[in-house]
């Protein structure tokens, strides 16, 4: 459960947007409408003028982004000098965690991760693939995915097989799109302008 | 002939440009042409002045492998942190005449102060010492590495750093095992900048370290030292072997600054 309510001024733009739901919560609107600056601020990397954060009930409005179990996935969100596996379980590692072989090759062949290497000679797509896996596997609360999805080629098996599995594992996401009709593919969907957000289902 | 006339169009922006690079580097084509021509004294070659452009060397070396280790923290937390006051308190060793960085390491490490009793005490000495002349070099060369990585990390993609803080990462987990990792050609390339900034001391390590008396460098001065000492006679050799003698620094030092130009180049 994201419970947010976010208010921040960033100097023409102010950012006044409430979102409380669980599930695969999709997020669109315009450019500048603030979709980057909610994630950011449900991710701890945005200061708050006011308001509050809270992941299942916890409040996390004064958190680091390092205590908060909440991921934020771009298109640049990757350890360019990591081999493909190490990067998977990168996250894990860092908490002392194991990810189970089984899991690990689920995982992989779940989101078409059947490639091996160095990460900076990926190309974008499968670069958002593991970056998304990598996110996946490092035990989160939640995740927000910015745009990530975008240069993936079967881009709606792919989010139909995510979904699946951060369903499972009781992860909570927001994702932010272009297209409108994901919200059809999603629990809710949020529209937001000008700095607020609209639930619409 | 119309077709034939050539349309010649002044890059006005690049003759300027050469016009003050050609004064810039006035200084230093007449010490070569003059050190190692008209000039030139066998005496501006001598062990001794090789000696001393060993020194510097080593001590050069030595502060900007100081300059990473210790300071490579302070240009990414500047670069990421927003710390306004820091980034100010960065430039003040930079802002003061070098001399005075060569007296306050004397003042602190004197057997008239507090200070320079425990120092001694446990054993630390900078007066005509190698740990002198380094610690006064990488006083005067640190803020030129840290002005020089600060901009290097500010203009790296903050996503995988945002990613993997989001995964658990601390701030310092993360530069150490992210950020740095993805950031060698930065280092190299400001450790060069560093080094050569070390180089061409003077101020300072003709105060704390006018000689260096400890092994392996019995007596020897550092190299910019021993060119003044040439040029104002306190050694013999006179003014023909501090020219000559500079022509051979400026020889040793431009591999240095060719090195740091070409990391930038390859990062």
């Amino acid at each position: 459960m994201i419970d947010v309510d976010a208010r921040r001024k960033l100097g023409q733009f102010s950012l006044k947007a409430s979102l409380a739901d669980s599930g695969f919560i999709c997020l669109t609107g315009g450019n500048g409408s603030g979709k980057s600056s909610l994630m950011r601020a449900v991710a701890g990397l945005l200061p708050l003028d006011g308001g509050h954060v809270r992941i299942d009930g916890i409040d996390i409005t004064k958190s680091p982004t390092e205590a908060r179990r909440v991921v934020l996935v771009t298109p640049g969100s990757l350890i360019p000098h990591l081999n493909v596996d190490d990067h998977l379980t990168w996250g894990s590692r860092l908490k002392k965690l194991r990810v189970p072989s089984e899991r690990l090759s689920t995982v992989k062949e779940e989101l078409g991760i059947n490639f091996a290497g160095r990460v900076s000679e990926l190309s974008q797509g499968m670069r958002e693939r593991l970056s998304l896996a990598t996110a996946l596997l490092s035990c989160p609360k939640v995740i927000l995915i910015d745009e990530a999805f975008s240069n993936i080629h079967d881009r709606l098996d792919f989010m139909a097989a995510y979904r699946k599995l951060v369903a499972d594992e009781g992860v909570d996401i927001i994702f932010s799109t272009q297209d409108r009709s994901d919200g059809s593919r999603s629990d809710h969907l949020y529209v937001m302008s000008d700095g607020a957000a609209e639930k619409i289902s | 002939m119309e077709h034939s006339r050539k349309i010649i169009v002044m890059n006005w922006l690049r003759v300027i440009a050469l016009v003050s690079l050609f004064l810039l580097l006035i200084p230093v084509a007449v010490l070569l042409y003059y050190g190692l021509g008209p000039m030139r004294s066998s005496a501006g070659y001598s062990i001794t002045v090789l000696h001393s452009i060993e020194l510097t060397l080593f001590s050069s070396a030595l502060a900007a492998m100081v300059d990473v280790a210790l300071f490579t923290p302070l240009a990414y937390y500047l670069a990421r942190g927003r710390d306004r006051f820091a980034e100010t308190l960065v430039d003040i060793p930079v802002s003061i005449p070098h001399p005075i960085v060569g007296v306050a390491l004397v003042i602190l490490d004197s057997p008239r102060t507090a200070t320079g009793m425990f120092l001694t005490s446990l054993g630390i000495n900078f007066y005509n010492t190698i740990l002198g002349l380094v610690v006064a070099l990488v006083i005067i060369s640190a803020p030129i590495y840290v002005k020089a990585m600060q901009p290097y990390f500010e203009s790296k993609d903050a996503a995988p750093e945002d990613f993997v803080m989001g995964m658990g990462a601390s701030r310092l987990r993360t530069m150490l095992s992210v950020v740095l990792p993805n950031s060698v050609p930065g280092i190299e390339s400001a450790s060069f900048i560093a080094m050569s900034r070390a180089l061409s001391e003077f101020g300072s390590i003709s105060i704390i370290a006018y000689y260096v008396l400890q092994y392996p460098f019995y007596g020897v001065s550092p190299a910019s030292v021993t060119i003044y000492a040439l040029f104002s006679g306190a050694v013999p050799g006179g003014l023909n072997a501090a020219i000559t003698a500079s022509a051979v620094m400026i020889l040793v030092s431009l591999p240095i600054a060719l090195a740091a130009h070409f990391f930038r180049k390859n990062r």
